[in-house]
C-alpha cells in the first residue's frame, strides 16, 4: 500500500478531484396524503457512524468489517471535504468567473460536491455539508438500514437497495458519474477555464488512494467474492471510455461555431511550454493539432489485445478515424465515437469476470511500457503509471510473486512515481528508465 | 546603463524567447546583386567612416556580426531545423521554399546577380530592395529621394518599414507561420516595429545628416504605425481564404499562444471587458489591437473605442460562424488602414508621450488584462515612448534615468512566459507610472 499512497502524493499533489455523487434517484413525485414514503431516503452520516457500527475505533467483536469506516472517511478521505471546498477562495473565484453568486448553493457544483438528492429524499439527520457522504455512494439507506443492522447477507442488503460498490461495473458507474461525468454532470472546459482542477481518474488506483475503507480479508471474500485489482482496472477503463464517448455523443457538447468542447481533448496537448522541441504525434494528424484524449482507449486496447484481439482492432480503427474527424467534421466524430463505445461496451462484462493470469499481467505491463517508450503523451503516461500500480497490486495479491520480488517491484514503482515532479509534467527519460526497472522486477 | 546598451539587453531578453531572424525580398523585378556588392570597404564595409560620409559605413559589420538576419539561412542547417523539417515531411529546410521565403532573400533565380548568395540569409537587399536599378544612383550622389525613385526601399518610412519587417515577422499572403509549423518546433515570433528596429540592432545612426535627408524619426510614431500595420496584416491573415477553417480545423496561429499554452496551476482567467470572453475560451491575438486603440486616442481619424468594439465582436464571432469573424476582421482592417496615415503624420509631442505612457499603464492597472502577450506589447510600447522622450528631449537626464531604472523590472517580468507573474508585472508598472514625468 505504501507505493499507492506515494502515488496519491505524487500524482495528485495538485488539487485532487473530490467528487462522486449519488445515483440520481427517480425525480421527486408530488405527494398526496395517501402516497407511500419515498424509497431510498438518504438518512445522513450520523445514522452510519454509531460507535458500534461504522464509527468504531477498533473492530467490534464478531464483526465482518473493521468498523472504522466512518473514521477513515472523516479523517482521510477527500470526499469528506467535497462540500467544504466550495466555500474556499478558489471556489469563490471560480463561481465569480462563471457568473454565479457562490458555489455552495449551485446545482452545477453540488451535484458532485455533495450528496445532492432532492429535498424529499433527505432524512432528518441528512446534512448537505457532509459532502460526498456514505449514501452518495452506497445509496439512500431508508430501504435497507433495517435489515443491514439485523444481520442480513450482503445479497439481501443489495436486493433491498444497498449499492453494490464491490462490483467493478457498478463501482465504475458510480465513481465515474462524477470523476468523468454523465448525462447531467460534466466538467466542461469553461469550468476548467474558470479554475476547476483537471479531472483524472483510474478506478483501481483511486479506490486504493481514497483511501479504501474496506479490507479484503476472508470475511470480505466469503460475502462478496474475490475481485482482483486487474479486473477493477480493466472494467474501469472500459466504462471510462464508454462515458467519454457518451459525453461526445451528447448534443449539449457539440461544437459552438468553431469552438469545440475542449474538455474532450488532452489538457497537455495545448497546456504545455512551447520553448521545447515538438513532440511526436500518435494520432495520424500533423504537428500542431489538438489531440483528443484517448488515454482510456489506449489502456483498453492493451487489455483487449490480450483477451479479445478483435475488439482491440475495432477500438483502434474507430479511434484513429475519430482523431482524424476532430479537425474535420463533428458528425463524423460522433459516428466514430459510437463505434468506440460499442467496442468498449462489448468488453465490459467479460473483463469483469476474466481470470487474468500472471502471464496476462506481465504481457499487458510490457505493452504499456512499450507505449511509454514510443510516445510522449502525458495522459498516456499518467494512465500507464496507474495501470502498473494496479498490476503490481494484483500480482502481489495473486501470490504469483514472493515477498522479496514484491518489495523490489514496490521500489521500482517508486522511481516511476518520482519521474512526475507534479501532476502536469513527467521527466520523460527518468520515466522510461524507471519503467524498464519495473519490467525487470516483474519478470518471473 | 546607456540607452543603447539597455535596448541591447531587450534584445537578449526578447530574442532569447524566440528569434525571428527574418524578412524577405523586395517587390519589383530588379536583380539582387548580393551582400558583397554593398560591403566594399569604401562603402558599407568600412571600419570607420570616410571623410564626408553621411553614414557610419559600418552597416555591413553590424549586420554580419550582431544581426540575426545574417544567420537566418544558417539556422536552417541546425538540429532544430532538421527536426522541424522532418516533422513537416520536408526533405531539407535549406531548400524548402516554405523556410527560405523568410530565412533568405529568396528571389527567383533569374533575379539573382552573380555575387548573390542564398546563404547570406536575410541580406541587404532583402530589406532594401534589389540594387540593380538603384546602385548606380546610390553610388553617385547620396540623394535619398533619387535612390527611392530608382527603387531603393523606403525603410525610413514607418509604414513601409512595418510592411517589410512584418511580411515575415507576422506574415502576409504568401508567408505565414502556421500552427503546423509551430507544432513541428518553430518558435513563436513576437514583434514590435520600434523595439525590433532598435534591437536588430539598427545599423543606422540618427544624426544631423540623417535628419536632413530623411526627416526626424519619432519612436512613438514608429511604434503607433507599427501597431496599425500589425493589425492590418493580422486581419488580412484572418481574411485570407488560405487560413479559413477547414471543417473544424482552425488556424491556431491566429490566436494568442498563451490563451492555450499556459500552465494549469494558476487561475488564469480574469473578467476582461477588452475581450468579453467567458472562461476557457480561445482568444484571437489581440495585443496589437489593444495597443492601436491606445495610439488612436491621440489622433482624430478613428476612436480607440471603435477598435475595442470590433475586437470584442471578433472574439465573440468565433462562436457564430466564419463570415461573422471575417466581417469584424474587415472592419478592423479598415480602421487600421485609416489610422496608418494619421498616426504617421501626427506631430507626436511631449504631451502625447505622457498620455501614451499613462494610457498603456492604465490599460493594465485600471483594467483586467494581464495576459502575457499583452504585457509583452505593453513593455515594448513603454520602451518606445521612453526612447522618444530621450530622442526628442522630452525629459531631462534625471527623469530619463528614473524611467530607465523603472524599465528594467518590466523586462524581467516579461522575459519568459513560463515565469511571467502578473502581480510582479503590475508592481513594476506601478513603479514605472510613478517615474513618468508630469
Amino acid at each position: 500500500m505504501t507505493g499507492r499512497l506515494l502515488a496519491a502524493l505524487l500524482l495528485l499533489i495538485a488539487p485532487m478531484p473530490v467528487l462522486a455523487q449519488a445515483q440520481s434517484p427517480a425525480p421527486a413525485q408530488p405527494q398526496s396524503q395517501s402516497a407511500p414514503p419515498p424509497i431510498g431516503v438518504h438518512l445522513g452520516v450520523a445514522t452510519c457512524a454509531g460507535s458500534t457500527c461504522h464509527g468504531a475505533t477498533e473492530r467490534p467483536r464478531g464483526s465482518y468489517v473493521p468498523g472504522n469506516e466512518y473514521l477513515i472517511w472523516s479523517s482521510q478521505d477527500k470526499h469528506r471535504n467535497a462540500y467544504n471546498v466550495l466555500l474556499d477562495d478558489r471556489a469563490v473565484k471560480m463561481a465569480r468567473a462563471l457568473g454565479l453568486p457562490d458555489a455552495a448553493h449551485q446545482k452545477i457544483c453540488l451535484d458532485c460536491h455533495a450528496d445532492n438528492v432532492p429535498q424529499n429524499l433527505r432524512g432528518p439527520q441528512f446534512q448537505l455539508s457532509d459532502g460526498i457522504d456514505c449514501e452518495a455512494c452506497h445509496g439512500g439507506a431508508s430501504g435497507w438500514l433495517g435489515i443491514h443492522i439485523s444481520g442480513a447477507t450482503h445479497a439481501q442488503n443489495v436486493a433491498a437497495g444497498l449499492y453494490p460498490t464491490e462490483q467493478p461495473i457498478a463501482r465504475a458507474e458510480k465513481c465515474l458519474g462524477c470523476h468523468y461525468g454523465d448525462s447531467t454532470r460534466f466538467a466542461s472546459h469553461q469550468l476548467y477555464g474558470a479554475g476547476h482542477p483537471r479531472l483524472t481518474f483510474e478506478l483501481d488506483t483511486y479506490t486504493a488512494i481514497e483511501p479504501a475503507h474496506f479490507v479484503v480479508d476472508q470475511g470480505y471474500i466469503e460475502r462478496k467474492g474475490r475481485i482482483t485489482d486487474v479486473q477493477v482496472w480493466a472494467v474501469g477503463q472500459a466504462i471510462a471510455l464508454v462515458k467519454r464517448m457518451d459525453a461526445v455523443l451528447n448534443p449539449a457538447h457539440a461544437p459552438k461555431g468553431f469552438w469545440p468542447e475542449f474538455a474532450f481533448f488532452d489538457c497537455q496537448s495545448c497546456h504545455h511550454e512551447y520553448g521545447g522541441y515538438a513532440r511526436a504525434t500518435t494520432t495520424g494528424l500533423g504537428p500542431g493539432t489538438v489531440k483528443f484524449n484517448d488515454a482510456n482507449e489506449v489502456m483498453l486496447k492493451v487489455i483487449a489485445q490480450r483477451v479479445a484481439p478483435q475488439a482491440a482492432g475495432e477500438l483502434q480503427g474507430h479511434m484513429m478515424a475519430l482523431h482524424k474527424a476532430t479537425i474535420d467534421d463533428w458528425v463524423a466524430v460522433e459516428r466514430e465515437a459510437g463505434g468506440v463505445k460499442t467496442a468498449a461496451q462489448s468488453l465490459v462484462d467479460s473483463l469483469a469476470h476474466h481470470d487474468f493470469t500472471g502471464d496476462d499481467m506481465r504481457s499487458m505491463a510490457d505493452a504499456l511500457i512499450g507505449i511509454a517508450g514510443s510516445d510522449e503523451v502525458f495522459s498516456h503516461d499518467e494512465q500507464i503509471t496507474m495501470a502498473l500500480e494496479s498490476l503490481t497490486t494484483a500480482l502481489k495479491a495473486s501470490g504469483d510473486i514472493g515477498d522479496k520480488q514484491a518489495s523490489a517491484l514496490d521500489n521500482a514503482m517508486k522511481a516511476v512515481l518520482a519521474a512526475f515532479p507534479n501532476d502536469q509534467i513527467v521527466h520523460q527519460d527518468a520515466f522510461v528508465k524507471a519503467l524498464k526497472g519495473v519490467q525487470q522486477a516483474m519478470r518471473k | 546603463m546607456s540607452g543603447f546598451l539597455r535596448r541591447f539587453l531587450v534584445a537578449a531578453a526578447l530574442w532569447a524567447l524566440a528569434t525571428p531572424a527574418l524578412a524577405q525580398t523586395s517587390s519589383g523585378d530588379a536583380k539582387h546583386l548580393g551582400v558583397e556588392s554593398c560591403a566594399g570597404n569604401n562603402c558599407h564595409g568600412a571600419v570607420k567612416p570616410l571623410p564626408g560620409s553621411h553614414v557610419p559605413q559600418n552597416e555591413y559589420f553590424i549586420w554580419s556580426q550582431k544581426d540575426k538576419h545574417a544567420q537566418a539561412y544558417a539556422v536552417l542547417s541546425n538540429d532544430r531545423s532538421k527536426l522541424i523539417a522532418r516533422n513537416l515531411g520536408l526533405a531539407d529546410a535549406t531548400t524548402a521554399p516554405l523556410c527560405l521565403d523568410c530565412h533568405a532573400d529568396n528571389v527567383p533565380p533569374d533575379r539573382r546577380g552573380p555575387q548573390f548568395q542564398l546563404s547570406d540569409g536575410v541580406g541587404c537587399e532583402a530589406c532594401h530592395g534589389g540594387a540593380e536599378a538603384w546602385l548606380g544612383t546610390h553610388l553617385s550622389g547620396y540623394n535619398h529621394k533619387a535612390n527611392l525613385a530608382a527603387g531603393l526601399y523606403p525603410t525610413d518610412n514607418a509604414a513601409a518599414r512595418g510592411a517589410r519587417c512584418m511580411s515575415c515577422h507576422i506574415g502576409d499572403n504568401q508567408r505565414f507561420l502556421t500552427h503546423t509549423m509551430m507544432g513541428a518546433g518553430h518558435p513563436p515570433t513576437p514583434f514590435e516595429l520600434d523595439t525590433y528596429t532598435a534591437i536588430e540592432p539598427a545599423h543606422f545612426v540618427v544624426d544631423q545628416s540623417y535628419i536632413e535627408r530623411k526627416g526626424q524619426p519619432n519612436d512613438m510614431a514608429i511604434w503607433a504605425v507599427g501597431q496599425a500595420v500589425s493589425v492590418k496584416l493580422r486581419m488580412d491573415l484572418i481574411l485570407s481564404p488560405k487560413h479559413a477553417p477547414k471543417g473544424l480545423d482552425l488556424e491556431l496561429s491566429l490566436f494568442d499562444c498563451q490563451s492555450c499554452h499556459h500552465s494549469m496551476k494558476e487561475l488564469q482567467w480574469r473578467s476582461n471587458a477588452d475581450t468579453g470572453l467567458p472562461p476557457g475560451h480561445i482568444r484571437f491575438f489581440d495585443a496589437n489591437a489593444a495597443m492601436l486603440a491606445i495610439a488612436a486616442g491621440q489622433v482624430k481619424s478613428v476612436p480607440g473605442s471603435e477598435i475595442v468594439k470590433h475586437m470584442v465582436a471578433l472574439q465573440a464571432a468565433l462562436d457564430k460562424n466564419w463570415d461573422a469573424v471575417k466581417s469584424e476582421a474587415a472592419a478592423l482592417k479598415n480602421a487600421a488602414d485609416q489610422l496608418i496615415p494619421s498616426l504617421a503624420d501626427h506631430d507626436w509631442t511631449r504631451a502625447d508621450a505622457i498620455d501614451l505612457a499613462h494610457g498603456v499603464v492604465g490599460s493594465v492597472l485600471d483594467g483586467n488584462d494581464l495576459g502575457y502577450s499583452g504585457a509583452q506589447q505593453q513593455v515594448m510600447a513603454l520602451e518606445s515612448i521612453v526612447a522618444a522622450m530621450k530622442q526628442l528631449g522630452f525629459a531631462d537626464s534625471q527623469q530619463l534615468a528614473a524611467l530607465n531604472d523603472a524599465m528594467a523590472p518590466l523586462y524581467t517580468a516579461v522575459a519568459d512566459d513560463q515565469t511571467y507573474d502578473p502581480d510582479k508585472y503590475k508592481q513594476a508598472l506601478t513603479a514605472f507610472n510613478a517615474a513618468v514625468p508630469q
